[in-house]
């Protein structure tokens, strides 16, 4: 037999999805639906922010511009996680009724396979009102548009989103051991808004949690700070791209670890 | 109808809530750090503007109405509107409804149980943490028996918001999309992620109408001392509120219900 | 490659549960309880399935059929012993396992829910990597056996329960593989549907030799397709062997029926007790009886006697 290579997955991947998109065109309502929630959970996002600073204007230094760029940045971070990986949240009923045991009867990677089966358009959404504040921000502040700045623009926002589909598989798996743990998800689906904000606010031994634990200060505030304090830029932001990479990895063999170890008596 | 009936269903949802014990354990966990992030980012935010009070609100205040609101929102979440949709798509719907008892009347009840577990497990002890924490910054008094009835009517107005978002799963199969929409209003316009005392006036006076207000901000106001709960008046002010919303939800919610049914009924669901 | 398809040797599966106790106290306790225990779901089963067989896998709800199924496709590792699936250990090899292999799980649908069922084929060829004349030769097969016009185009969760069990067959078979799993194929279908389910199941063993295991509760689909049965009941094998040599151990049984006004009663006879016509004669005592049938016990009746004696 021949090897299943990254072409093999990747020519697989690009005909679910586009079979994928074919049947969602059918159900447009709830297409249209969708669209408006996203569009909603963002504008409100977008809402909280600007009370925040209607009321505070600066925070821990940072001013109206950099909070915006930083916000902007984690939005656009997150949409692969969103797009790529939102069949996570079913994970745990296909695992609690049973269904889950379909998907290892393929001769193909079951992390793949399961992910493989949704892509999320809503996400989209998500990213043109990120890129738009963060477009908007990067102008206002002046950073300048080189080559260099795109690419390294591209490089620390895909190492940024690894961190969140990384938080999200560990919390995704932990269904396999344990029965309704499906607030872990929620809750950290919500720390993800607190992404947007500089890292510099937490202290002490909370500052390592966030930053090694639950990597929350990788979704936007590290890898940013390339862009927006070239002249200082610290450690952790040249090697994010590294530490993303092993927290991905570390995500993904647990996420496999889970399959191997469940027991499959939901049926 | 007897009470026992009911009591039954709430003992059942104990008993059920309590099968997850490491899912409760980690879900205590995680919402401590939640806690932990709420309270980095209001000091950060209180340090940076140099004042101690912002809008009436002192740092101590905000925090003790985050954490509190959080806590309240783990103790009144609710899936309704997920266990509808998968009740419709695999057709036991049909099964639900032929239950002697009225459908809305049975899932309350049958919801009460993991509200009790909540409660006992969520928010006291958040409630004991902040208390010792803030060294006494609740008020301790008849504030807390008034919380606890303001509480029981934010549950029944957060019910009847629920069972209204519901009912629409009878006519779409957008879930997701119907359920964000609606937790996005709630938490935005309730106070949960932002006190509402930081909204600009005029704003803030038009969602004081609103019903979203009475599930979190009312109780929590009441709690607090805050938006003029320390009088009788303006005490029952702010109940008459979240009681007109809780009679105006319920009934509209019922009548929607009975017309979405049969509709549905006749077309052979 | 050897004959056998499948080779089993001393198969041992345990699981831990918890203990739990009753009641709303019990609920409490168990919050904080260490006491677990364990349930051995298969124990000791060892089997050899010859490539080509159709095999009866059956026993009574909870007896380990699933358990042993989900081991030989290599979803569970057994605690311990060895199995072989096309001389692969299937746990070990998961993903390679899988390409000779085809399962179909009862009710649930392995397919795209939301795809016309040839888009389905389409993409289970490219994962399978199927060569495209042998993927067209199979679709050719697949008309020659069964009308497959009124699904190739349908979505799947558009379909009537026996048309999706028809596809799920079809695309267990698309990458012909040596084993196909069926667990509970024709659960909930109505008459017509099972022969049909039946006949292409036949039909494909014949064509392909493909190893097919069989689950069921349903006694028709072992009549019409197994010639050996493999029953297993608490976890324990208690036996493996043609169906004819089964019914030969209950060869002194006999079903008689009788039409006592308008309904017919059966009763099952050993006659190494009692004797046939003394029971006519009872009967015929105490009630008229219009009508006699003698017939030989049914694998129905076989299977129940086995299952209620016991091991």
């Amino acid at each position: 037999m021949e090897c299943r290579g990254l072409k093999f997955y990747l020519s697989i991947y690009r005909k679910i999805l586009i079979q994928d998109l074919k049947s969602k065109m059918s159900y447009r309502a709830d297409f249209v639906i969708s669209t408006i929630g996203m569009i909603m959970t963002n504008v409100a996002g977008f809402i909280t922010f600007m009370i925040l600073f209607h009321n505070f204007p600066t925070i821990n230094g940072w001013d109206y511009y950099h909070m915006l760029f930083l916000y902007g940045f984690s939005l656009v971070a997150l949409t692969p996680v969103q797009c790529f990986f939102d069949n996570n949240w079913n994970l745990r009923f296909m695992v609690q009724s049973g269904d889950f045991i379909k998907y290892c009867f393929r001769p193909i990677n079951v992390f793949f396979y399961f992910m493989s089966e949704v892509f999320d358009v809503k996400g989209l959404g998500q990213l043109m009102f990120g890129l738009g504040t963060l477009v908007y921000a990067w102008y206002h502040i002046g950073v300048p548009v080189t080559f260099l700045t795109i690419m390294q623009a591209l490089i620390f926002l895909f190492t940024a989103s690894l961190f969140m589909i990384a938080i999200m598989n560990f919390a995704a798996a932990t269904c396999f051991w344990i029965q309704g743990s499906g607030y872990v998800m929620v809750i950290m689906f919500r720390f993800k808004d607190f992404a947007k904000y500089p890292a510099s606010i937490f202290s002490g031994i909370f500052k390592i949690i966030f930053t090694f634990v639950i990597p929350i200060a990788f979704v936007a505030y590290y890898p940013s700070l390339v862009l927006l304090s070239p002249d200082e830029v610290p450690l952790l932001s040249w090697l994010s791209p590294l530490i993303g990479l092993v927290f991905f990895f570390l995500s993904y063999k647990f996420w496999m670890l889970g399959v191997r170890k469940y027991d499959f008596t939901g049926s | 109808m007897s009470i026992r009936k009911f009591l039954a269903l709430t003992r059942a949802g104990i008993m059920e809530s309590l099968h997850y014990r490491l899912g409760i354990a980690v879900t205590l966990f995680a919402n401590l750090i939640y806690l932990v992030l709420v309270y980095f980012l209001w000091k950060a935010v209180y340090a940076s503007s140099g004042v101690d009070v912002v809008n009436g609100m002192t740092f101590t205040d905000t925090m003790i109405y985050l954490i509190l609101a959080t806590a309240l929102f783990n103790f009144l979440e609710m899936f309704v509107v997920w266990d509808m949709s998968r009740s419709i798509q695999s057709g036991k719907i049909i099964l639900d409804l032929l239950k002697p008892m009225d459908f809305r009347t049975y899932t309350f009840w049958s919801y009460s149980g993991s509200h009790v577990v909540q409660f006992v497990l969520t928010f006291i002890p958040t409630f004991i943490v902040v208390m010792i924490v803030t060294g006494g910054a609740i008020p301790m008094g008849l504030n807390l028996l008034y919380f606890v009835v303001s509480t029981l009517l934010a549950l029944i107005v957060n019910f009847g918001i629920e069972m209204l978002v519901a009912t629409l799963c009878l006519y779409t199969e957008s879930t997701w999309g119907i359920n964000i929409v609606k937790e996005t209003i709630v938490l935005l316009l309730s106070g949960a992620s932002i006190p509402l005392a930081f909204f600009p006036e005029k704003v803030r006076e038009v969602i004081s109408y609103l019903p979203f207000r009475a599930v979190y901000d009312i109780p929590l106001s009441v709690l607090l001392g805050k938006a003029g709960s320390d009088s009788l008046e303006g005490l029952l002010k702010l109940w008459g509120l979240q009681l007109a919303w809780a009679v105006v939800l319920t009934v509209a919610g019922i009548i929607f219900w009975n017309i979405s049914v049969k509709k549905i009924t006749v077309n052979g669901g | 490659m050897s004959d056998e398809a499948i080779l089993m040797k001393g198969v041992c599966k345990d699981f831990k549960v918890l203990n739990r106790h009753e009641g709303l106290k019990g609920s409490i306790k168990d919050l904080f309880s260490r006491d677990y225990k364990t349930v051995s779901a298969v124990k000791d089963v060892s089997l050899t399935v010859n490539k080509g067989e159709i095999v009866g896998y059956l026993g009574p709800n909870g007896a380990g059929k699933s358990t042993t199924i989900k081991m030989m496709t290599g979803v569970l590792e057994p605690t311990s012993g060895e199995i072989l699936v096309n001389g692969l250990v299937p746990y070990k090899d998961r993903t390679k396992n899988c390409e000779n292999i085809g399962v179909v799980f009862g009710q649930r649908s392995q397919l795209w829910w939301s795809l016309p069922l040839i888009e389905s084929f389409k993409l289970l060829r490219d994962i399978y990597m199927v060569p495209q004349k042998e993927y067209d030769d199979m679709i050719a097969l697949y008309r020659s056996l069964v009308d497959i016009e009124p699904v190739l185009h349908k979505p799947v969760r558009q379909m009537s329960l026996g048309q999706r069990t028809l596809s799920d067959i079809l695309a267990a078979f698309l990458h012909n593989p040596g084993i196909v799993f069926l667990d509970e194929p024709t659960i909930g279908l109505d008459v017509s549907m099972k022969s049909k389910i039946r006949d292409l199941i036949l039909g494909l063993n014949k064509e392909k030799h493909t190893t097919v295991i069989l689950t069921t509760h349903d006694m028709g689909d072992v009549d019409a397709l197994c010639k050996r049965i493999v029953i297993i009941d608490k976890g324990s094998k208690i036996y493996d062997n043609d169906i004819d040599h089964l019914k030969s151990y209950f060869g002194s049984y006999r079903t008689l029926r009788m039409r006592i006004g308008d309904t017919w009663e059966e009763r099952l006879i050993d006659e190494k007790e009692t004797d046939v016509m003394s029971v006519i004669a009872e009967t015929q005592a105490k009630h008229k009886i219009k009508d006699i049938q003698l017939q030989e016990i049914s694998t129905e009746e076989v299977i129940k006697k086995i299952y209620e004696g016991g091991s």
